[in-house]
């Protein structure tokens, strides 16, 4: 038996650093810091259901086949390809994202990673306003007022509170780690009454609405000491639960919510009573909090970016911190899911110039979202081959961009079977990267952190990155020798 | 003048810029069959697509004839002469052209007249996205010539707009004239949500029905009518919003006052 410490945890974006490992017999058998997400994925290397073996699709069905032989197959139907996605990157290490960008290039591919589907719109607009941000590490020490807009990190992300914001003890500012405890004993308290009166042993009491802004005036997030936590959302999530105050926005409408803050942030007056379902004057009242901070800042996550207005929303909400600024000290952050999905644009960034959706076909890298990202390319039909590593897009793309994707020979490179895999034509196993192979990943405020390997891969498992390194390796010479013939 | 009719169907995209007057002007019927373009990531030459022919007239001018929404780019930079389309046109119809005439007798696709700075360019059917709005990130939108759009426009068109025309017969799809600072934009029928959201400058004329007005403009005065351009008018009366406020904007809002009658409560701040 022997321990591992600070190992880096290779599921979401808050990467921790502080997870703590004890392994025997050559298996994880003991997880200790980490969230529950961490646990599975860490358990999830000794799991029976594990593919160990390529497969490779023959009259319909799968059957076991060699590196060698998935590894040629694959080559040629990218070598042959005149259109060829490459999906997914954002669960592997840089390492394997690099030659990721050089086989797109070699295959006049388009290289296009997860954040298509999440965070892609908060890059577009980070290209045209920019981003005042910082790293974790600041926040943890001096932010006195943390704004969660349209995400819930107690489910997603849910050691982001304890590590990085709320919850943790900084230099300069204290953990209310005691006040959320009472707030998160009070909704379970809540909850407990609520199901004892469903059963009848409870009396039913007055029904308890979910309280909203119209019902709850921020005045007293004012007065209060210490760290202030607000969460905007549309619904009461578990993080809303136990903030200072929660902002109720009807749904999609947080557009006109963060013009009607900026507005009122430039002294500006409006011509209206209320703004997205929020009083003009409750909205005051937070503009001042957020005026009178420190050192404030915004997560955003998938509320702002996937509903309607998707980058506009983001454009809007960096501009508002680009108004605080003049006033006070704020920054914004977007809530990154995949642990190294910053990663893949940071590596894309670097190589090719631009963060995701690069279209190769003209032999050098081209970007417009709408135009080159995988999911329009899908949903229009173009592509005639695709590579997935590390993604599950079967699971999360339009049907009729999954419809396309099957249609045409489709090559899955992950550790375990998935959606994509059962429809794929040729599935090679992969080892877990942060688990049974070292790298690095880029945290979600783009600081690189060295993910460890704890354990072995199965006997003969390659690495994403070995793999794709044979991929590219043979395409290099089916090009070579069809110009030899030519 | 130039034939052009297509003969083969692709499910790859095509690129194309080389269709323009500029590039195919004197040159031979030879020299323009081997003008290189692109079909998914192979190189091929434009006579593997078109059947290519030259009239005797000798005007600068291009007809295809045939479905082309699959050709991007094309038009690409044009600064004379004059390209019909004969059905649909793909994508970036037209973009940064400064002269010259294009005309297309069916639909566009998204970035027609993307980064236009002079010339007509006329779409008789619909008009995709970003109908003259510039290249992701850059700030540079429409700086003059002008757009007509017989049918409906979808959304984000006009961004960073700075000066020029757009007429749009029918309706449009949300964030129009977003962050414009100058020109002028005519809905002759409904507006998407968040019109004019950023603005700064210019002014956008809505005829037809608002779907939704941001909080950041605010009510000015009432007015009968509103010049579009040299000879044409817009008959109101017309509500006037200044703003968007959220950028201590001074573009103007023009909102029909008969169609909009959910407006009405504005005019107590009159
Ligand atoms: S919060 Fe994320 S990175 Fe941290 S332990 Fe949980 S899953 Fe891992």
């Amino acid at each position: 038996m022997s321990k591992i410490n600070s190992v880096t945890c290779p599921v979401c974006g808050c990467l921790c650093d502080d997870i703590e490992l004890t392994i025997a017999d050559g298996i994880v058998a003991q997880v200790k810091n980490g969230c529950a997400m961490c646990e599975a994925k860490f358990f999830s290397h000794s799991n029976e259901h594990r593919l160990k073996t390529p497969l490779i699709r023959k009259d319909g069905k799968l059957v076991p086949t060699t590196y060698t032989v998935a590894v040629r197959k694959s080559a040629e139907i990218l070598a042959k390809a005149n259109y060829p996605i490459l999906y997914g990157w954002s669960s592997t290490d840089s390492e394997a994202q690099r030659v990721g960008v050089e086989l797109a290039e070699e295959v006049g591919g388009v290289l296009d990673n997860t954040a298509v589907v999440c965070h892609g719109p908060s890059i577009l607009s980070v290209q045209e306003v920019g981003i005042p941000t910082c790293t974790l590490g600041q926040i943890r020490h001096r932010a006195d007022l943390l704004i969660y807009w349209g995400c819930n990190p107690w489910s997603a992300h849910p050691r982001h509170l304890e590590r990085y914001t709320a919850f943790t003890d900084g230099r300069f500012e204290n953990s209310e780690w005691m006040s959320y405890l009472n707030k998160v004993k009070a909704a379970a308290g809540r909850k407990k009454i609520k199901s004892l009166e469903r059963k009848g042993i409870l009396k039913h009491r007055r029904e308890r609405e979910i309280p909203t802004v119209s019902d709850n005036k921020p005045t007293e997030i004012l007065d209060k000491k210490g760290r202030k936590l607000i969460v905007v959302d549309v619904r009461k999530s578990m993080t809303a639960e136990i903030a200072d105050y929660f902002l109720q926005v009807k749904p999609g409408k947080d557009y006109e919510l963060i013009q009607g803050i900026r507005a009122l942030v430039r002294d500006q007056e409006l011509d209206v009573e209320e703004v997205a379902g929020v009083p003009v004057e409750y909205l005051q009242q937070l503009v001042d909090a957020m005026i009178s901070c420190d050192f404030g800042v915004i997560f955003f996550g998938m509320g702002l970016t996937q509903s309607p207005s998707k980058f506009r929303n983001i454009d809007v909400a960096i501009s508002l911190i680009r108004d605080l600024n003049m006033r006070t000290k704020f920054a914004i952050m977007p809530m990154r899911g995949h642990f190294n999905v910053t990663g893949a644009n940071t590596v894309f960034t670097w190589q090719s110039g631009y963060p995701y959706a690069v279209d190769f076909s003209l032999g050098y890298p081209r970007y417009n979202p709408g135009e080159t990202t995988v999911v329009d390319v899908l949903l229009r039909q173009e592509s005639d081959a695709g590579l997935v590593i590390a993604s599950d897009p079967v699971s999360n793309f339009p049907r009729k961009a999954v419809e396309h994707l099957v249609k045409n020979p489709l090559i899955v490179i992950d550790p375990h079977m998935n959606a994509t895999s059962l429809v794929g034509d040729i599935i090679i196993p992969s080892s877990i990267v942060g688990v049974e192979k070292e790298g690095t990943a880029y945290r979600m405020d783009h600081v690189p952190l060295p993910l460890k390997k704890v354990v072995d891969p199965p006997k003969g498992v390659l690495s994403d990155e070995e793999i794709l390194n044979r991929i590219l390796k043979e395409v290099r010479k089916i090009k070579s020798n069809r110009l030899e013939a030519a | 003048m130039i034939i052009l009719t297509p003969i083969k169907k692709t499910q790859y995209p095509i690129i194309a810029q080389c269709i323009s007057p500029d590039v195919f002007q004197e040159k031979t019927l030879e020299q323009i069959n081997n003008l290189p373009i692109w079909i998914g990531n192979k190189r091929r030459i434009l006579s593997d697509l078109f059947k290519i022919e030259k009239t005797t007239e000798n005007s600068p001018s291009i007809i295809i004839n045939g479905d082309v929404s699959q050709v991007r780019r094309i038009g690409w930079g044009m600064t004379q002469g004059e390209i019909v389309v004969n059905g649909n046109a793909g994508m970036h119809l037209g973009k940064k052209m400064s002269g010259g005439k294009i005309v297309v007798n069916g639909n566009a696709e998204g970035w027609a007249g993307s980064e236009m700075k002079g010339g007509l360019l006329e779409i008789k059917g619909d008009a995709g996205d970003y109908l003259g709005s510039p290249y992701r990130g850059s700030t540079i939108g429409m700086r003059k010539g002008k757009i007509v759009v017989h049918g409906n426009v979808g959304s984000d068109a006009a961004v960073h707009m700075k000066s020029g025309l757009i007429k749009i017969h029918g309706n449009s799809g949300p964030f129009m004239g977003f962050r414009m600072t100058g020109g002028v934009i005519h809905i002759q029928k409904d507006a998407g949500t968040r019109l004019g959201a950023c603005m700064t400058g210019g002014k956008i004329v809505v005829s037809g029905v608002l779907e939704d007005m941001l909080p950041t403009f605010a009510i000015e005065f009432i007015k009968g009518k509103v010049k579009i351009e040299l000879g044409d008018k817009a008959i109101g009366p017309f509500f006037v919003f200044l703003g968007d406020l959220a950028e201590n904007g001074r573009g103007k809002l023009f909102i029909s006052k008969e169609k909009n009658p959910q407006l009405s409560q504005y005019e107590r701040f009159l």
